[in-house]
């Protein structure tokens, strides 16, 4: 019974190795020749992870960009003193989350290297979007925020030649824009995460039985680690729209 | 090895092209899918060249790169019926129709495997061992063993029963 059993087992092994081997003509057949493959080298990834590099990489142009206009705030309301000040303290704000981006994009690197075994690759990958993808969310919204201020004393000095006080409605509407702004742009990045998220947990799963809550003691470390990031990154995100108040409003001119 | 450009990689790629071809039919359900996941594979194992130090075979290491790009190359919209075509290919993949048929009915079943367990399957229909199974995907030896008595008998049933089903 025993022999039998081994014997239709073996037979049937046997079945399904001859049939992938009658696939064996792709691996002798060139179906694509160096030339395009050397095309495809150069493309672009719809890879989440190369999505996310770019983010973060446009994300440090722009808060570079952002620290030469508030350099420039600086020049054209010389004369200012809370512009002057809402300036100065925006580029000490944003100079340190630019290091912190370069920091992320480096370690971020090391999560999407693809040379690792599948259960390193899904374990990092999982960790990221779990733990520092908020904090790369938060840094992203704060550059939005500042965008504002700085685009916006760059257009009262083109339109006014000063800063022209806005009464409270103005400043509660202009705030509530950004304020939407940067929740949806938080929703819509969590949302488009969120089913990679659940794709890399079942994979995980997959895997073994361990897999997944060995992943999830690992997260549960980084979420710890990465509180005090996204504290600070909230806190500058809180502080901004207190400046974005003083610009507004003109305060203590 | 890293000194090598971008034309010498294509060469060793275009060389080693069928392994890709076989984790795109695996993953991909339709020629559409199967040629931008062979895309996205070229470009992460370019990416990932640099960090290719031969301490593995080169074939392990691109199977590594080549199905970890497939696993987490998940679409929200590419969910299409398992498996609806495989025209295109049925030209390089068998000689006769009997053979064209065989291949596809194993794709079939293999397209209905988790993303794991096809990664498992056919690294053994590689003829891979379990110990290389076992190092590409990051687990042991004896958990691929356990594994592959599953899916083989689950392959199997399902391969039997649609033959019955469909002669």
């Amino acid at each position: 019974m025993g022999f039998n059993y081994r014997k239709t087992r073996v037979m049937n092994e046997e079945k399904l190795k001859v049939m992938w081997n009658k696939t064996k003509s792709l691996g002798s057949e060139s179906v694509y020749n160096s030339q395009l493959i050397q095309k495809y080298l150069s493309g672009r990834s719809n890879d989440t992870s190369q999505k996310i590099r770019n983010m973060v990489r446009f994300d440090i142009v722009l808060k570079a960009l952002l620290v030469l206009v508030f350099g420039v705030d600086i020049y054209l309301f010389a004369g200012t003193t809370n512009i002057v000040i809402v300036s100065l303290f925006a580029i000490l704000a944003l100079i340190p989350i630019i290091f912190y981006e370069r920091r992320m994009l480096t370690r971020f690197d090391e999560v999407a290297d693809q040379g690792q075994n599948t259960r390193e690759k899904l374990s990092s990958m999982l960790g990221y979007l779990k733990t520092k993808f908020t904090s790369t969310l938060l840094a992203i919204s704060i550059t939005y925020l500042f965008l504002f201020i700085s685009g916006s004393l760059i257009y009262f000095y083109l339109a006014y030649g000063h800063v022209r006080t806005l009464d409270t409605i103005d400043v509660f509407v202009f705030a509530g824009f950004i304020l939407i702004g940067i929740v949806f742009n938080f929703t819509v990045n969590k949302g488009q995460v969120k089913y990679q998220i659940k794709h890399l947990e079942n994979c995980l799963s997959d895997l073994n039985d361990q897999a997944l809550p060995l992943a999830e003691e690992i997260i549960e470390n980084q979420r710890k680690q990465d509180r005090a990031n996204k504290l600070i990154l909230g806190v500058i995100l809180v502080f901004g729209f207190v400046l974005l108040i003083v610009v507004l409003m003109n305060i203590g001119t | 090895m890293q000194k090598t450009g971008k034309r010498e990689f294509s060469e060793l790629i275009e060389k080693h092209q069928g392994i890709i071809h076989k984790i795109t039919m695996v993953y991909a359900n339709n020629l559409a899918d199967r040629e931008d996941l062979f895309q996205e594979i070229c470009l992460q194992l370019w990416r990932s060249f640099t960090g290719f130090r031969g301490e593995a075979q080169f074939s392990t290491w691109m199977y590594r790169v080549a199905l970890n790009t497939a696993i987490s190359n998940v679409r929200k919209n590419s969910r299409r019926p398992v498996f609806e075509t495989l025209k295109g290919n049925e030209k390089v993949m068998a000689e006769d129709l009997n053979d064209a048929e065989q291949v596809k009915l194993l794709y079939r079943g293999i397209a209905r495997l988790n993303h794991i367990d096809k990664a498992i399957i056919l690294l053994w229909l590689e003829d891979k061992s379990y110990e290389e199974i076992a190092e590409v995907l990051g687990t042991s030896k004896g958990n691929i063993g356990v594994k592959l008595v599953r899916i083989r008998r689950k392959l199997e049933v399902w391969v039997s029963i649609t033959e019955k089903q469909e002669s």
